[in-house]
């Protein structure tokens, strides 16, 4: 069998990549999504009555029973804080200036959680079960993309 | 003993150049439609089979997870299989034995390809089917291995490039019918294939399938099931598959011996003892126009080198005595790959139903065969489906399906402004270890000697070498150096990149057989006119500089006509 390798240098290997790159349609249901987002700054999802759950982002079919659906319900601004997790590290193990903090959201009316960042925690540690809102850009900012969406901060009290 | 299982429904969308869908939105609108069209809510499927070719396609890892709500697999058994080319027919194969075994009585099986996402060109997403070490730093595209067989196979067997035109000429003409048809035309000819671009000669621009998004589904019951469904199911008679070497420079390019052996495991499990009698309709993979031919005689319908006649006397028309791509094939209806593999499972459906419409193949067929094949080149799937007990007796009344057809076409403007559309890459790096055998292949280089490993259990000398021998499963026994010189198996002249950009000056791809062992590699032949190349030329490598050599395929600058021949 093999020998334990003393010398990593040494062995013989090619490097090579994935010289591909890739461009993503947002599809019927996403295009849906993002031009409400994008023009008129609200988050649209899909309602399916059948199965009493209201998806979001929107989306073209449900995935229950497989009905058709419409981006037919706005949700949020408002929501509850499903989850969160602080981020410390970058992609490469590499420590972040600035911790991100990520949080799982329920909008108001939606069944479905969204993920985005959370803005300005402020001095009281986040707690699950919190009301948090929406932040978006300004609309002359907005292009139609989820980054359209800046991130959820704690709601006012 | 396996039960009885038939195909009940099918459903598509339209194969288009860019779809606006999603893959998982491509993928519900083919499983809603097929559900349609048996009349089956989704709440009475058992278990979900998926595929979809590479997920370097979408950029997407774990595809499969990826699309299974498209294809109703929540809250469900699940798998996504994938054997390249030849996944959208394997699907069929697996959704078989789900049912046959018991396992499921009622199973979805969907196939999705979504190739336009991938940029610059779709063709990147295949760079890596190339060994990493032997192959890629020759620069292969892969026009090439395509553009190879079809040297040999014509060759080999004396075939007019006329004769292989008629299979793309067919196939577009039968796409002309067929609601779902990216590239069906009416008018195309023989003279308009024949000046098509050459890409890498022999292969130009018609005798390719075009890059095209698209999904298929089906949906496959037990005999229970499926007599509950429908009066009229299809059943699966047979099914088969097999798999060559993977080292596809040392495999037989003439005569597709892997589908060959499919085809025996699935018309034996059929009762089909003499094909050519009891076989009425086919839906061989047609990728490639020659692929057709070679596919038709692979699965014993033809003998070795007769398909091109057949085409050419019309034998393989709709209304010839084998229709084959009645469907429109791959080259006409397009090739979203693993969902056109797919897709000749369902036209089998709907011609065996008589429910083909515009398409329907004359009298009343009883058995047909479809096939894909994939992996690197060397995977043949194959289905023999019939239908037993008189004529259909549906035919009348259905449109002609796919009876909707779901799908929305961007053109390329669209497709670049989309709102919403997000542009991304994967950005991963990758190291290869040369490993055992192909390091010592690559020392040998550096020397200037090509080693081969002996195997004496079969009596073969292996190259590429390999520290064990794939038909003998046991370690090879020795190295054993080997000439210098070959003969030219095939070759090809290549005039585009990878990303179909001309090139400067054509490439000369070769598969050289190396003296002295019963193997050899793909490299490229230099200080020789393109006119002047001929299959059994014999060739000898041409070293760089000692200096310049690094252990590396590209050690041998390229071979050349032997200068003692």
């Amino acid at each position: 069998m093999l020998e334990k390798i003393a010398r990593p240098d040494q062995i013989r290997r090619w490097e090579g990549d994935f010289p591909v790159r890739h461009r993503y349609t947002p599809g019927v249901g996403g295009e849906a999504f993002f031009t409400a987002l994008k023009e008129r700054g609200v988050l649209l999802g899909s309602r399916c009555e059948s199965c009493a759950y209201t998806y979001v982002p929107a989306r073209l079919f449900c995935e229950r029973c497989f009905a058709e659906l419409s981006a037919d319900t706005e949700v949020g601004p408002g929501g509850e804080l499903v989850s969160f997790t602080i981020v410390f590290q970058g992609i490469e193990g590499e420590p972040l200036d600035q911790p991100e903090m990520l949080g799982a959201v329920r909008l108001d009316g939606a069944d479905a959680v969204l993920i985005h960042r959370v803005l300005e925690p402020g001095d009281e540690p986040l707690e699950i079960g919190e009301r948090v809102e929406l932040v978006l850009k300004g609309e002359n900012q907005r292009t139609g993309s989820i980054l359209d969406i800046e991130g959820f901060r704690v709601a006012e009290a | 003993m396996a039960r009885r299982v038939a195909v009940v429904g099918a459903g598509m969308t339209r194969f288009v150049r860019r779809a606006q869908e999603t893959g998982k939105e491509l993928a519900w609108e083919a499983s809603r439609e097929a559900l349609a069209s048996c009349e089956l809510p989704l709440d009475r499927i058992d278990a979900v089979c998926l595929t979809s070719a590479p997920d370097a396609f979408d950029g997407v890892h774990m595809k499969g997870e990826y699309l299974s709500d498209g294809a109703g697999a929540f809250g469900r058994p699940f798998i996504r299989t994938y054997v390249g080319g030849g996944s959208g027919v394997f699907t069929a194969i697996q959704a078989y034995y789900t049912v046959a075994s018991g396992m499921a009585d009622i199973v979805l099986a969907v196939a999705e390809e979504k190739m336009s996402s991938t940029q610059p060109h779709p063709q990147g997403a295949f760079l890596t089917i190339f060994d990493n070490i032997l192959e890629r730093p020759l620069g292969p595209n892969l026009l090439w291995i395509f553009a190879l067989e079809m040297n040999r196979y014509m060759t080999v067997h004396g075939i007019d490039k006329r004769d292989i035109a008629a299979v793309a000429v067919k196939n577009k003409r039968n796409a002309a019918d067929h609601p779902a048809a990216l590239l069906g035309q009416a008018d195309v000819t023989i003279e308009d294939v024949l000046a098509s671009e050459t890409l890498a000669w022999p292969v130009q621009r018609l005798d390719v399938s075009p890059i095209s998004d698209g999904a298929v589904a089906i949906v496959v019951a037990s005999e229970e099931a499926a007599k509950q469904i429908t009066s009229d199911p299809v059943w699966i008679q047979g099914v088969g598959w097999n798999l060559d070497t993977a080292y596809w420079t040392n495999r037989d390019l003439v005569f597709p011996e892997y589908v060959a052996n499919a085809a025996r495991m699935a018309y034996g499990m059929a009762g089909v003892t003499e094909p050519r009698k009891q076989i009425h309709l086919a839906e061989p993979y047609d990728p490639f126009d020659y692929k057709e031919l070679h596919h038709l005689e692979g699965l014993l319908l033809f003998d070795k080198g007769k398909a091109p006649e057949a085409a050419r006397d019309g034998v393989l028309d709709r209304k010839g005595d084998l229709p084959s791509c009645p469907s429109g094939g791959l080259l006409g209806v397009g090739n979203p790959i693993a969902a056109a593999g797919l897709m000749k499972i369902a036209e089998l459906f709907w011609q065996l139903r008589g429910e083909a419409g515009a398409r329907q193949v004359p009298g009343t067929p009883e058995r047909g065969v479809a096939q894909a094949w994939g992996d690197l080149m060397q995977v043949g799937t194959v289905v023999v489906m019939g239908r037993e007990g008189g004529p259909p007796t549906t035919a009348t009344q259905l449109e002609t399906p796919p009876a909707a057809t779901p799908g929305q076409s961007l053109s390329d403007a669209e497709f670049r402004s989309a709102a919403g559309a997000v542009d991304d890459g994967i950005g991963a790096r990758y190291a290869w270890d040369a490993g055992v055998a192909i390091g010592g292949f690559l020392d040998g280089l550096r020397e200037g000697r090509i080693m081969a490993r002996e195997c004496r259990g079969c009596d073969r000398v292996l190259v590429p070498p390999r520290m064990f021998c794939e038909r003998c499963f046991r370690g090879t026994d020795a190295w054993k150096q080997v000439e210098n010189t070959g003969v030219v198996q095939t070759f090809s002249i290549c005039n585009v990149s990878w990303d179909m950009q001309p090139l400067d000056e054509p490439e000369l791809p070769a598969v050289i057989s190396i003296d002295g062992s019963d193997g050899g590699f793909l490299h490229t032949l230099g200080e020789v006119k393109p006119d002047d190349v001929t299959i059994g030329m014999a060739v000898e490598a041409v070293w760089k500089p000692v200096g310049e050599r690094t252990g590396s395929i590209l050690d041998i600058a390229h071979f050349r006509p032997r200068k003692d021949a």
